[in-house]
């Protein structure tokens, strides 16, 4: 039996999970039961992403363990280092990451996903972007601290010296409220991959791939682009009424799933608001502006503003270049990705939908001496 | 919403003009609408790449204008070389071909699919493939070149010497029948992944990672592994009972699509007889046996011979190692992924479908880590 063709499968189910939900109509995200508010501001993102792969958050014995796993994935491989030595210092960090994983992940022989190995890659994504980060400012790579938390050894590695624990604790919260979210497009490819039975860096590095488009995880760098070209709060009205006049999108708003505020979103403006108040002064203008047009276009759509516009604002104050926000959105993410790898594999079918051909009808070829 | 459908068997996810697979009737139809069985006597690959990205076949004149276009395109650049040299000989060549394709692609910015681009990244895997074949021996590669058609060039970039005509026929044949087959996981991996907006590499790398998987491109192997544990047509009926005995699955029987003898696997196995007299034999009462077993066993299913138990034939024929099979399965499919990625920007919408919640009642509030 054939179903009808629905554009993007649009409210089709393409997998059961019990890793989150996205509760568009009431505006919820919940991890393995819990809802995202009761996690963001109190979890370590090792906390989270042990819930996400075991569906029970930690004992501290676990919790320590955990740690001393990620700890001891923190160093690249000597073909990972050579092949992100290899690439250009201009490189897209997207693209450095989608090899550098895929380098970081070969094997001899096909091994099958584990939690073992989800920790392994979750611990070597800020390796990978902090060496190539340094690498673009033409410093040393900084060896990875085993002394410190995931978000804390990232921001070392990064920038070669301990970031305060506010900024510790941001980029935390941005990590746990990222992890996951439903059947997004990016997991949604990791599970197709991993259907095949195919291993978990395989699942990985596509999912890489898909979060690099803009529809997805490409945007929040559009975010600032458009807010540094309106420029001031008493401009956004004027330049945002003209930029609709050229059908400019606006960057930041709409989700496929929320009928109402995105819960994320809305602690992350909280975060906006305290940390970045320049960017908050501007882009909450923007936000009420952006709102009030789009309403007026389709008051019947419930548009409203997704994650990662005020991401941006928290990922500029944690002072991160904004090449590296789909980057950093990957190392959050892959939590959730090797989650639903993990769920997929236990639970296998192949995930071969169906096409609708719209070609003509078939005919005899010509062959090529003849043809035209 | 909809039931949920696992494996997403049944549900149209695209509409396409690039292939269609008439599982009822046995038929694989080409873009132009073509049949496999009518094109494979007129065509090469080259001109079916060309069919796939066009919808028409080439005159002469667009044949040698795309040659050219492959044949200048088939040089790694520093990234990929350094990649490739970075990892040791003995890795999986799905890795390689997975990780080189990363590092060719890689980019400065994000950048549009376009047809060069799949010509380009077409015209690279058997350089790609070759070359990790001849490091998987010990042996430096060779340089890819010009004046060969893209079966000799692989031929000749794995082995070094002149390629045999026969041999190169072989695999020509064995690309052109490859290179698009509906919505199968490898080619709705690239499709989810081209929905974001991302880079046709990105798209690719994705296709690659699926087509790794035992489930799907890794089946041929499969079949030629089967195929040397049997031994000789004189071992087939024992080995078969014994596995069957052991609930072990047949490598090389079976198709979600067809319903009759894959078009594919016909035209493969009269190619065997002739590109591999002994492995012919065992293989023709293999089938014989295991179609009378699973008939036996469920008289209600269609278990047909599907196209990687004869492709295991052929490329055997051919001289292609088994460890290769699945990348020189995807030396072809890319034409059909890329084919797919390019017709899909003409109505792009992110695939982001539902998923069904069987996790916990959302609301439990988290304990802290102390009371765990």
């Amino acid at each position: 039996m054939t179903s009808t063709y629905v554009p993007g499968l649009e409210g089709i189910i393409g997998a059961q999970t019990a890793i989150s939900m996205v509760d568009g109509a009431n505006g919820r995200l919940v991890y393995q039961g819990y809802v995202i508010a009761d996690l963001a501001e109190q979890m370590s993102f090792e906390e989270v992403a042990f819930l996400l792969w075991k569906g029970q958050l930690p004992a501290r014995a676990e919790l320590d363990s955990l740690a001393l796993e990620l700890a001891g994935s923190r160093t690249l491989t000597p073909a990972a280092t050579k092949a992100l030595e290899a690439l250009p210092g201009d490189t897209d960090p997207m693209d450095v990451l989608r090899s550098v994983v895929s380098v970081q992940g070969v094997e001899h022989r096909l091994s099958r996903p584990s939690v073992p190995l989800a920790i392994h890659a979750t611990g070597s994504f800020p390796t990978i972007l902090a060496m190539f980060h340094r690498r673009r400012q033409g410093l040393e790579p900084v060896k990875p601290r085993s002394d410190l938390g995931h978000a804390a050894n990232y921001l070392y590695m990064l920038n070669g010296t301990e970031s305060s624990p506010a900024l510790i604790r941001a980029l935390n919260t941005y990590l746990v409220l990222l992890a996951d979210h439903g059947m997004n497009a990016s997991t949604f490819t990791a599970r197709v991959i991993a259907s095949t039975e195919s291993d978990l860096t395989s699942c990985l590095v596509g999912a890489v791939g898909a979060l690099k488009g803009p529809a997805h995880g490409g945007a929040p760098s559009a975010v600032i682009e458009q807010l540094e070209q309106i420029g001031t709060a008493e401009n956004a009205e004027r330049w945002m009424r003209e930029a609709r006049k050229r059908k400019v999108k606006f960057m930041g708003f709409g989700h496929r799933i929320y009928r109402v505020y995105d819960p994320r979103a809305k602690i992350l403006k909280e975060m906006c608001r305290q940390m970045n108040p320049s960017f908050y002064d501007l882009a909450s203008k923007v936000e009420e502006v952006a709102l009030q047009i789009l309403h007026e276009e389709h008051p019947e759509r419930p548009q409203s503003t997704n994650v990662e516009f005020y991401s941006a604002g928290v990922l500029q104050a944690i002072g991160l270049p904004k090449e590296f926000f789909s980057p950093t959105f990957a190392v959050s993410r892959v939590a959730g990705w090797s989650a639903h790898v993990l769920e997929q594999a236990a639970n296998n079918r192949i995930i071969r939908p169906q096409s609708e051909y719209i070609g003509p009808e078939p005919r005899k070829p010509v062959p090529l001496a003849n043809r035209g | 919403m909809a039931e949920f459908s696992p494996g997403l068997e049944g549900v149209v996810a695209a509409e396409t003009a690039v292939s269609e697979v008439d599982g009822a009737n046995g038929r694989l139809i080409y873009r132009g609408g073509y049949l496999i069985e009518d094109l494979v006597p007129v065509a090469g690959y080259e001109e079916i790449a060309h069919l796939l990205w066009h919808g028409e076949l080439p005159n002469e004149n667009e044949l040698d204008t795309l040659r050219q276009q492959m044949a200048a395109a088939r040089t790694l650049n520093q990234s990929a070389r350094g990649a490739l040299m970075a990892m040791d000989g003995q890795i999986d060549p799905m890795d390689v071909l997975r990780t080189v394709v990363s590092a060719q692609g890689a980019s400065k910015s994000l950048t549009k699919p376009s047809l060069a681009e799949a010509i380009a990244l077409t015209a690279v895997f058997p350089t790609i493939v070759g070359s990790a074949y001849r490091r998987r021996q010990g042996k430096d590669m060779v340089e890819p070149r010009a004046d060969l058609g893209h079966a000799a060039n692989l031929l000749w970039m794995m082995e070094g010497k002149e390629p045999d005509l026969q041999k190169v026929h072989l695999v020509d044949s064995y690309l052109v029948l490859l290179a698009d087959h509906g919505l199968n996981a490898s080619t709705f991996a690239a499709r989810v992944v081209a929905s974001t907006g991302s880079d046709l590499t990105s798209c690719v790398v994705g296709a690659i990672a699926a087509l790794k998987g035992p489930a799907h491109g890794g089946a041929t192997f499969a079949a030629r592994t089967m195929l040397d544990k049997i031994g000789s047509a004189d071992n087939a009926e024992k080995w078969l009972t014994e596995a069957h005995g052991r609930h072990e699955r047949f490598s090389g029987f079976g198709h979600r699509v067809y319903r009759t003898y894959d078009p594919r696997a016909k035209i493969l196995r009269e190619m065997a007889k002739t590109a591999s007299p002994e492995l012919h034999k065992t293989a023709a009462r293999t089938e014989e046996v295991a179609l009378k077993i699973l008939h036996d066993a469920h008289p209600e299913r269609p278990n047909a011979t599907n196209v990687d138990f004869w492709a295991s034939v052929v490329l055997t024929g051919a001289g292609i190692p088994k460890e290769l099979f699945t990348c020189v399965f995807a030396i072809s499919r890319v034409a059909g992924w890329t084919a797919h990625v390019l017709e899909s920007l003409s109505d792009l919408r992110i695939i982001r479908p539902a998923s069904r919640w069987t996790g916990p009642e959302p609301g439990k509030k988290p304990l802290q880590l102390a009371k765990r």
